[in-house]
């Protein structure tokens, strides 16, 4: 899962980019609203978390413009403005959820894994289930026939991503795009690594290689 | 107060009133006046006419009967004399017949009407005369009763004539004040559409006089407007540059490197909760417009889907939630402030609810009514009084729901207006919020 965080306030970034990273996501920071509305509209990410009061361009305006392009990637705004008639706002420029600052970062974790089950059509899940998994985001862990599997980092990023997009085929530079972020050198042999390991741990059929197509999730059922 | 009109007519009357009886009454007196001198002169004529009757007879002194005026001779015909000589002899005129007419104690004209026969009023003048070396005081009357009687006539026909008259004037007036005053009264329904929020500002085509007053009325309001609108913007700036530091406090006292000191930690996080809800709470009240805007307005049609979608995007897990207000409502209260406080009361009902919420927004003689229902658990009646009281969460599970009910209680403060829970016929919880007309 590949995140873009716009956020000015450094710290801030600093922290909840971090604490991003810990759990699986890949992050892309940016301070400013200009940046923030060309890149967020060229580079496929799977959520973007916006804070509205942006140096440059306001978010509302990011939003909108990103609205307007089409974009259609779930946007998870960050504010300091609470009030119902600036919530109000924020939905109407087209925001999927509405988060006021201060927050706790659990609160923010629950609300981007609810973000991105609804966005993939899994609304309504404590956890995150398919075909036959269950994966523990919080733990990093994998439940298969009522057995706990635990996971590497690299692991635990890669079904996620494959669990959210269940019986579609993903080419190995489309996984790379949405597992890393913009800075890191992207080898696709290390994917291809990751696949067979989750094959060993979950089973061979779990996912099934499309030649000169990618990989395909079929879970426990294929 | 009094109304302009009404001042004015009361005034215009009262002068017109004073005016005209005063007038009426002094010609009167004038006319009277003049028509005594002139009928002194008549009595004066007649004395000396009778001088000229008295004749020295065989017996000495008689009234040659054929010099006199046949009105003398004629009973109760008006004119009266009697004739007083120095030795106490008098002579009536015939006409008297067998009344008395009383010998005036001065000379020349009474300034007093003598009492004469059937109720007559008589003017009566007395001269003094010496004649065939006789001393004698000859006074003559005559009946001034027709005239005073027509002098009352004409008094009445003056008082109706002048009633009518005055009548007239005033419809006239009151005509012409409403015509004068009708921008006045334009002016004073627009504020009332102000007050009930039908209108922003007041229309300044006015005449001259009231341009002024209209402009500086609608420069007020868009001053209020403009301040209201900096303070929200400033505290809101305010609460972006406290709250996104205190986001990283919340974040950093999460940090692993804190776990090993979990009373160091708790204290933090306490501490930080406190700071939260403080600045919320407050940030929140400072935003209040309250009774500040005459012109605010509040359309439900158009505010409500956007607030349900907000709802239903944060309450994401198939609630059914519905409004219902008569089509067309506006309510004349600040936009912002009706969100908060329906946005709050709802956000709690969603989190309560089973499956149903619902909001219902009624109008009546006294003011407006709204309900928000929901089907979840409810509260005990006997707690309802506790969990209105200042200070008390409505629920300590539920994250913010206390804080909420704060800031819905400080607008029905700044509204005046009222707070209560009961059942809700959908099974849990109503909050019924009377706000009052204005």
């Amino acid at each position: 899962m590949r995140l873009l965080l716009v956020e000015d306030h450094v710290p801030l970034a600093d922290e909840l980019t971090a604490s991003l990273t810990r759990q699986g996501y890949a992050v892309d920071w940016l301070a400013d609203g200009r940046d923030a509305a060309y890149q967020g509209a060229s580079e496929p990410y799977d959520l973007i978390i916006l804070d509205l009061g942006l140096p440059g361009k306001p978010g509302l305006e990011v939003l909108q413009e990103w609205r307007s392009g089409g974009l259609a990637t779930p946007v998870l705004v960050l504010t300091a403005r609470g009030s119902w008639a600036e919530r109000i706002e924020g939905l109407k420029a087209g925001a999927d959820d509405y988060l006021t600052k201060p927050f706790h970062p659990e609160e923010l974790t629950l609300r981007i894994q609810a973000l991105l089950r609804r966005a993939h059509g899994l609304a309504n899940q404590p956890q995150l289930e398919a075909a036959g998994l269950q994966l523990d985001e919080s733990r990093q862990c994998v439940t298969s026939g009522g057995e706990a599997i635990d996971l590497t980092a690299a692991e635990f990023r890669l079904l996620r991503y494959f669990m959210l997009h269940p019986g579609q085929i993903l080419s190995k530079s489309h996984l790379a795009d949405h597992l890393y972020d913009g800075e890191t050198e992207r080898d696709s042999n290390v994917i291809e690594v990751h696949v067979n390991r989750l094959r060993g741990k979950l089973g061979r059929n779990v996912i099934e290689t499309r030649r000169g197509q990618g990989y395909r999730f079929t879970g426990d059922q294929g | 107060m009094r109304s302009i009109q009404r001042r004015l007519g009361i005034g215009l009357a009262a002068t017109l009133l004073l005016v005209g009886l005063a007038l009426a009454q002094a010609s009167l007196w004038v006319f009277d006046h003049g028509l005594r001198v002139y009928l002194e002169e008549g009595l004066r004529d007649e004395a000396h006419g009778l001088l000229a009757a008295l004749v020295r007879g065989p017996s000495g002194l008689q009234l040659d009967e054929r010099r006199l005026d046949p009105s003398f001779q004629r009973q109760f015909s008006g004119h009266y004399f009697r004739i007083d000589f120095a030795d106490e002899r008098t002579w009536r005129s015939r006409s008297l017949w067998d009344r008395e007419l009383l010998k005036p104690d001065v000379m020349g004209m009474q300034a007093e009407l003598g009492d004469g026969p059937q109720g007559q009023l008589l003017l009566i003048y007395r001269a003094d005369y010496r004649r065939y070396g006789e001393n004698l005081s000859i006074s003559v009357a005559q009946d001034y009763q027709p005239i005073l009687q027509s002098f009352r006539r004409m008094q009445w026909v003056g008082l109706g004539l002048g009633g009518a008259a005055l009548l007239l004037i005033l419809i006239a007036q009151r005509y012409t004040v409403r015509r004068a005053l009708r921008p006045l009264e334009q002016v004073r329904q627009q504020i009332a559409q102000l007050q009930q929020g039908r209108r922003s500002d007041l229309d300044a085509e006015v005449p001259e006089e009231l341009v002024p007053l209209v402009a500086q009325i609608n420069h007020l309001l868009a001053h209020t407007e403009d301040t209201l609108k900096r303070s929200r913007n400033a505290l809101g700036n305010l609460g972006h540059a406290l709250k996104t530091p205190l986001a990283v406090l919340i974040s950093l006292a999460g940090r692993d490197e804190l776990a090993a000191h979990p009373a160091l930690r708790a204290s933090m996080r306490e501490q930080l909760e406190q700071i939260e809800q403080r600045l919320s709470r407050e940030l929140g009240r400072a935003r209040l417009a309250g009774e500040v805007l005459p012109g605010a307005r509040f359309d439900c049609a158009q505010e409500l889907p956007g607030l349900f979608a907000t709802l239903a995007m944060i309450h994401d897990r198939g609630l059914s939630l519905d409004w219902q207000a008569p089509p067309g409502l506006v309510l004349p209260r600040d936009r912002e402030d009706l969100l908060e406080l329906l946005g709050n009361l709802l956000d709690n009902a969603c989190k309560w609810a089973d499956q149903r919420v619902q909001l219902t927004v009624e109008e009546s003689a006294e003011g407006y009514r709204l309900c928000v229902d929901d089907d979840g658990p409810g509260i005990d009646a006997e707690r309802r009084e506790a969990v209105l009281g200042r200070g008390t969460r409505l629920d300590e599970q539920v994250a913010g729901h206390g804080l909420g009910l704060g800031i819905v209680r400080d607008i029905i403060e700044a509204w005046q207006g009222h707070i209560a829970l009961q059942d809700s016929p959908l099974g849990g919880l109503r909050v019924v919020v009377s706000l009052p007309r204005r």
